[in-house]
């Protein structure tokens, strides 16, 4: 190369450099006058910012998803409507029967649903769905819906066009509500039958719900718009016909200081899952939050019985005893947020106020402490007893926002006690391994949702998950697990419910902290319309927007 | 005789031109050569460091007690993803895919890796290209104003602009930048991350800290070629101070130059994680930090063997520009 065309390069690039310099220069302009001038056409059309989209779009995997599932529920429809209080409502299934034992249950159809293809939301269809929900292919590493009661599941069958007949082994009170669980929506048969791969791309995903996929980049945004023929929209919604709003999009912000700075500069309609310590200044500024509870268990900790010193039931009873919750409440939350008062959420209908078998009383727990044996002091003055400090260690759940100042408060109100509490912060992967799947790990947190109490017979013996490591030593707790498992009727479920739920609180084998919120929307001023599910996850489909 | 004189010189030219683009094609081919086994050996070592790592996200999923998968579901879902094979069969089967093109299936939203990536690598490219050209520019008007502007406090101000750009952390550029020109002026939206003024303010956050360092190099090269006889002859014959600057001091300048813009792509591409967090970007070093999150081999796999593809062809091709920008390296050491 010739000096004269290496200097001729050199200007070119130059040249180069500073053009591509200049467009995004210009583009600031662009984009000023751009958010100027389409105020108008974006009157009704909602902007949703998330966190995340990490889940991906097969449905047996992200459908129970707290991200994912918001959209979800608009591209999707469901057998039935659940409500926060448990309520089970009819939606593409208008009627139900079900036998006296529990195991069978036949589900009519509404007429003249189709799902975004044009193909219709018939009984084989519903077939279809309910076999993927039970049973899957794991073999194309396709899995069953984990919550769906798969262990009873028989078979499914068309009646009829518009009739599903669904049999089970055992009795399964839960079968109802669960179908409006988020994990059972309705897909086109020709949706289930793709493969793992072909499932992961949201827009091979065909739902009857209404809205319908417009376009979608991974981890980057999801738009979906109205679809104009949708009429099926269960009655509790409060409206029907096709949706109010022409179009959604949820876009992809991780940063929740950012989603926050964009709310502030009203750049977008909904923000989900801002700083709970953040709210109060948006409530004061005109906007409104939405923190719906959902079904499920209260926000607390479940304790090993078979991990120091939970083995003594007088430690695990001074726990419970000798936390503030009041202050927890006022310090980390806002007024959004409401105590325990069982180990079950308020609004789950089997549930009961049992406040007063775990309400703060610090001279109680003290006493309990000294009644176990704690009764010495180490030069930091934490309780010892036979040279071994009383103290643990609280790994904070990373999927709750407010969990490590919780913990950290927690501490301090056993510190008070002479408890030594460590709290150590993990990432999800670690998290995971260290206490979810750690057998030694005593203190483990919980933020479960269900749509069905039923749910309570699987998680506290070795018939289940076993939460509290007792296998089957504690024979009253068997004895109840059985009568719920078992029972026919909710009348009489409700009953043993109230009676185990007094026995797991009496044990202190769960300790209750508040209600659990695990989703925070902060919205615009003018949204409304927005319906939550049992599980707290919003439905837009009768939402309108005040133009701006 | 003039004539018969040139005739031998015209002859020899060519083929003195013609023995030296062999010896360059073939240095470029061995460099290219090296570059491909660099980037296999990567390949290589990435994955089984990452198959020594206990765990992936789908016998999270699967253990998880919640879940309620019995023994023969895990088992099978396991061995659909291969997750049963010993690591070696494991290794070659993904490298014969490979080099296939088929880069497997995202543990986590099993997506196909590529276009996982193929999503991300855009706006990673638009962030780093726009914040080089903006750090280079940035570093040019530094240097030259270093040699420009008469000795002074204006002169010194100038010189510590690098320091201190070098010492202000990019995360806290990006967040003034957001407050001021998103939420207080609304230049931009915060809801578009990949608009055009999202990109400009986001490349500004990256390329500040890193102009700070091509214009250390640069100033102490333009000092040192300042002090060069060629430059005070050049001084001595009344050309102008901005003349003497361009025309004789900057072009020996280049070659450190050039090398640090190199070496600070690695800056800007691993710089790119922090600034695409604070402005919600979604580039490669979001999806690195998701699949490290979410231990998600195969696509930690394919974005580590990227980067390292890119340090390569980068060092690759600064190595094949050196002799084309000194003529005295060639047939020297860069050809060697």
């Amino acid at each position: 190369m010739t000096p004269t065309s290496r200097r001729h390069l050199l200007q070119g690039l130059g040249a180069g450099a500073l053009g591509l310099a200049a467009l995004p220069l210009a583009g600031c302009a662009v984009d000023a006058a751009q958010a100027g001038g389409a105020a108008d056409a974006q009157d009704q059309e909602l902007s949703f910012l998330i966190s995340n989209l990490d889940g991906g779009w097969v449905p047996s995997k992200s459908a129970i998803s707290s991200y994912e599932a918001n959209v979800w529920q608009q591209l999707t429809d469901k057998l039935v409507h659940t409500d926060p209080e448990g309520k089970v409502s009819p939606w593409i299934a208008e009627s139900w029967e079900q036998d006296e034992d529990a195991t069978a249950y036949v589900l009519h159809l509404r007429d003249g649903v189709t799902f975004s293809d044009g193909t219709p939301l018939d009984a084989e269809a519903v077939v279809a769905n309910i076999q993927a929900w039970a049973v899957g292919r794991p073999e194309e590493g396709l899995a069953r819906v984990g919550l769906f009661p798969g262990s009873t599941f028989e078979a499914a069958e068309a009646v009829d066009a518009r009739t599903v007949r669904v049999t089970f082994t055992a009795p399964t009170l839960s079968f109802l509500p669960t179908l409006g669980y988020h994990g059972c929506q309705l897909m086109a048969p020709s949706s289930l039958a793709g493969s793992l791969e072909q499932q992961s791309d949201l827009a091979f995903q065909i739902g009857s719900g209404p809205f319908v996929l417009d376009s979608w980049a991974a981890g980057d945004h999801v738009r979906l718009v109205r679809r104009e023929d949708y009429d099926w929209a269960p009655e509790v919604l409060g409206a029907s016909g096709p949706a109010s709003l022409a179009a959604i999009t949820f876009t992809v912000l991780p940063d929740d200081t950012l989603r926050a700075s964009a709310a502030r500069a009203h750049q977008t309609d909904v923000s989900y899952n801002v700083n709970p310590q953040v709210l109060d200044s948006f409530t004061e500024a005109g906007f409104h939050i939405e923190v719906p509870r959902y079904l499920g268990f209260v926000h607390g900790y479940n304790l090993r019985t078979d991990v120091a010193p939970f083995d003594d039931v007088r430690v695990r009873q001074a726990f419970t005893r000798g936390i503030d919750r009041a202050e927890i409440l006022r310090t980390v939350f806002t007024d959004a947020w409401e105590p325990a008062t069982s180990w079950l959420q308020s609004g789950v209908p089997e549930a009961t106020d049992l406040t007063d078998l775990f309400d703060y009383d610090p001279d109680l727990a003290a006493s309990l402490l000294d009644e176990a044996g704690w009764t010495q002091r180490d030069a930091d003055g934490f309780r010892t007893k036979d040279g071994v400090q009383l103290g643990f260690t609280i790994y904070p759940t990373p999927y709750l926002t407010g969990s490590v100042p919780e913990a950290e408060l927690i501490g301090q109100h056993l510190g008070r006690l002479g408890i030594h509490v460590r709290t150590q912060k993990l990432d999800i992967p670690t998290w995971g391994e260290r206490v979810t799947n750690d057998p030694t790990q005593g203190v483990a947190e919980v933020t479960r949702s269900f749509v069905d109490v039923g749910t309570v017979a699987g998680v506290v013996t070795d018939e289940g998950e076993d939460w509290f490591a007792v296998g089957s030593s504690d024979a009253e707790l068997v004895r109840l697990r059985d009568e719920v498992a078992g029972a026919v009727s909710r009348e009489e479920r409700a009953g043993v419910v109230d009676e185990l739920s007094r026995h797991v609180l009496e044990q202190a084998y769960f300790i209750p902290l508040e209600q659990n919120v695990q989703r925070i929307y902060v919205q615009t001023p003018g949204l409304s319309g927005i319906t939550f599910n049992a599980v707290a996850i919003p439905s837009y489909h009768a939402a309108t927007k005040e133009p701006s | 005789m003039s004539t018969a004189a040139t005739l031998p010189r015209r002859a020899a030219a060519p083929s003195a031109a013609a023995a030296s683009a062999r010896r360059y094609a073939a240095f470029a081919a061995r460099r290219t050569g090296q570059a491909l086994i660099v980037v296999v050996l990567a390949y290589v070592l990435v994955f089984l460091v990452l198959a020594a790592i206990p765990g992936d996200p789908i016998s999270a999923q699967l253990d998880s007690p919640q879940a309620g998968y019995t023994d023969a579901e895990k088992a099978q879902i396991r061995s659909f993803h291969g997750l049963d094979r010993p690591v070696l069969v494991r290794l070659l089967i993904s490298l014969g895919n490979a080099v296939r093109g088929d880069l497997g299936l995202s543990l986590s939203t099993s997506q196909p890796v590529t276009a996982v990536l193929g999503a991300a690598i855009p706006s990673t490219l638009a962030l780093a290209v726009t914040a080089l050209v903006l750090a280079v520019l940035i570093a040019a008007v530094l240097g030259l104003l270093s040699r420009l502007l008469p000795e002074g406090p204006l002169n010194g101000f100038v010189r510590a602009l690098p320091t201190v750009f070098l010492s202000t952390p990019n995360f806290l550029i990006g967040l003034v930048l957001i407050q001021v020109l998103a939420v207080n002026l609304g230049l931009f939206s915060l809801v578009d991350p990949d608009s055009a003024g999202s990109t400009l303010a986001a490349a500004l956050t990256l390329a500040i800290p890193v102009s700070a360092q091509i214009a250390q190099v640069l100033i102490t090269a333009l000092d040192d070629s300042a002090g060069q006889d060629y430059a005070e002859v050049a001084a001595s014959r009344g050309l102008p101070p901005a003349q003497v600057v361009l025309r004789h001091l900057l072009r020996p300048s280049l070659l450190p130059t050039v090398t640090v813009v190199g070496l600070v792509l690695g800056e800007v591409l691993g710089g790119s994680l922090i600034t695409e967090t604070i402005f919600g970007r979604t580039g490669v070093g979001t999806v690195v930090q998701k699949a490290v999150a979410a231990q998600d081999v195969p696509v930690l796999l394919v974005a580590v063997v990227l980067s390292a593809a890119v340090f390569v062809v980068v060092n690759l091709v600064i190595d094949l520009l050196y002799p084309l920008l000194d003529p005295r390296l060639r047939g020297t050491e860069g050809t060697r």
